[in-house]
């Protein structure tokens, strides 16, 4: 054992463990704790943001290069303030309209083919696909399976008509196969949220208390 | 009936303090577990092995404090693996909470191989054989431009260098240049890249995610739309299987460490949700 001498390492493993002190019950240690990482977070995005965003791609062209095209997106962007001014609050619209416009256009092409075009292409059975699993012969069996699961799926969100008949022994098979993805998703947060507290044990078994190297 | 009634109600505590004993032990008696390394990482690993020698890999750095257990070991073994193949990297981020932990990682792996280096051709050279180009505002701004000129991007770099001066940057324009890009992260980039910068300028794309979001990218493995795939902590401890295995970097793994814990931790919790099942069914019964 090799306890750490370290100011700021002792500050991490006290704020550690007032937040896992939660697990028993809530408590003021965790309270304390989680105020402090609010505001810490809050200083630290506000100062960045002005020292790393503000000043030098708005602020330090405009009044210190005198790039005076500048003021249209100062201007643009004050206006989001408006809306504490309930009078001309409207104007809020301006600067929202113009982000969604922007990204709205760059992102559905883009995410048309990226997320449905490849993904159905993805689905069907052709022999470029069955190699995609790196199984062998059992990827024509993978593909097969994959091709079921997206087809029966869709059709249990088919609302148009009563599940019943052919619609209905699909939709049964549609939710065994969400129910397993649900599963699937289900099995990897218990891991993730597990390896999250195996890296916490790991910095207080480790630099703090020096048990493991 | 009172031993039912207790196997439905297991008290939160005690099983948040059997996972902390099944975690911690296999921490401090440790007892290895093999690692078996799974088509993803393979195809992962073999993508950046086989950059060429006048392209560069990006690695888009998105690990936060909060991913920072499953993260860190991908960042750190790609990092590895990318110098001891002398591949040229550019890392990069699109937020800014990763911006110090990026460096943490560059800081530790370049003194790794500069304090065994004998001439300056060993040693890994900022500008040279790598460049921290670090954070500019807007992701999709960053991931469309990039595709134009990088330098026009990120004009300078993570330490206020001038990047149209940095000898490695004189090569590697856009992603003409890029043989690869692997991101790193806990949220949606890696399907950003996918989105903006392989549809529209054909890059390849590799991705490092954490367990939490895996299902949703093993689709994009599948469809060839990823080069590779790491996922969570597992992920993490196969693809430093393979740096050790395929390059003789014998260095602590962090990630195949705690794999005995993660196991131990996953067969308590299948115990908790099976004795929980059973308490229920056998109350339902007695209904």
């Amino acid at each position: 054992m090799n306890i750490s001498y370290d100011f700021w390492i002792w500050v991490s493993a006290v704020m550690t463990l007032a937040i896992f002190s939660f697990l028993y019950r809530d408590n003021p240690f965790y309270k304390i704790a989680e105020h402090i990482f609010v505001g810490v977070t809050n200083g630290w995005g506000v100062t960045f943001y002005w020292h790393r965003v503000l000043w030098p791609f708005l602020f330090d062209p405009l009044f210190n290069q005198h790039k005076f095209l500048f003021i249209i997106p100062f201007v643009i962007g004050m206006l989001y303030f408006t809306r504490f001014i309930p009078r001309i609050s409207w104007l809020v619209r301006i600067p929202i309209g113009l982000s969604m416009g922007y990204y709205v256009g760059a992102s559905i092409p883009a995410g048309i083919q990226a997320y449905i075009i490849k993904q159905i292409q993805g689905t069907i059975l052709t022999p470029q696909n069955f190699q995609a699993w790196h199984a062998g012969n059992m990827g024509i069996v993978w593909s097969i399976i994959l091709f079921i699961g997206v087809i029966c799926t869709l059709s249990y969100f088919y609302f148009s008509r009563e599940q019943k008949g052919v619609l209905k022994v699909s939709a049964r098979i549609g939710i065994i196969f969400i129910m397993i993805g649900f599963g699937a998703a289900f099995g990897y947060t218990v891991m993730a949220r597990v390896s999250l507290l195996i890296g916490r044990l790991q910095f207080l078994l480790g630099p703090w208390l020096g048990i493991i190297d | 009936m009172k031993i039912v009634d207790s196997l439905s109600r297991i008290d939160r505590r005690i099983i948040y303090l059997m996972l902390a004993i099944v975690v911690i032990f296999p921490l401090i008696f440790r007892s290895p577990l093999s690692v078996r390394v799974m088509p993803p990482v393979e195809k992962l690993y073999y993508a950046i092995d086989e950059i060429p020698d006048d392209k560069a890999l990006i690695l888009n750095y998105e690990i936060d404090p909060q991913s920072q257990p499953e993260l860190d070991p991908m960042g750190f073994a790609v990092i590895r693996h990318a110098f001891q193949r002398r591949i040229k990297v550019l890392i990069m981020c699109l937020y800014v909470q990763p911006l110090g932990l990026a460096q943490n990682a560059l800081t530790q792996i370049t003194n790794e191989f500069n304090s065994v280096a004998q001439t300056n051709a060993d040693s890994i050279i900022y500008g040279r054989d790598y460049v921290y180009l670090g954070w500019v505002v807007s992701p999709l701004l960053v991931m469309l431009g990039m595709g134009e000129s990088i330098t026009n991007v990120y004009k300078v770099d993570y330490y206020g260098n001038k990047t149209d001066t940095l000898p490695l940057m004189a090569k590697i324009k856009n992603y003409n240049n890029v043989g690869l890009l692997v991101s790193i992260s806990s949220g949606d980039p890696p399907k950003w890249w996918v989105e903006y910068a392989q549809n529209r300028f054909g890059l390849r794309v590799g991705a490092g995610v954490t367990a939490v979001s895996g299902a949703e990218f093993y689709p994009y493995l599948q469809t060839g739309q990823f080069s590779g795939l790491m996922v969570g902590m597992k992920g993490a401890a196969e693809y430093e299987e393979m740096v050790e295995e395929k390059l003789g970097i014998k260095i602590r793994r962090r990630a195949s460490e705690a794999l005995s814990s993660l196991t131990y931790a996953h067969l308590v919790l299948i115990a908790f949700i099976i004795i929980g099942n059973i308490g229920f069914f056998i109350k339902r019964r007695q209904k």
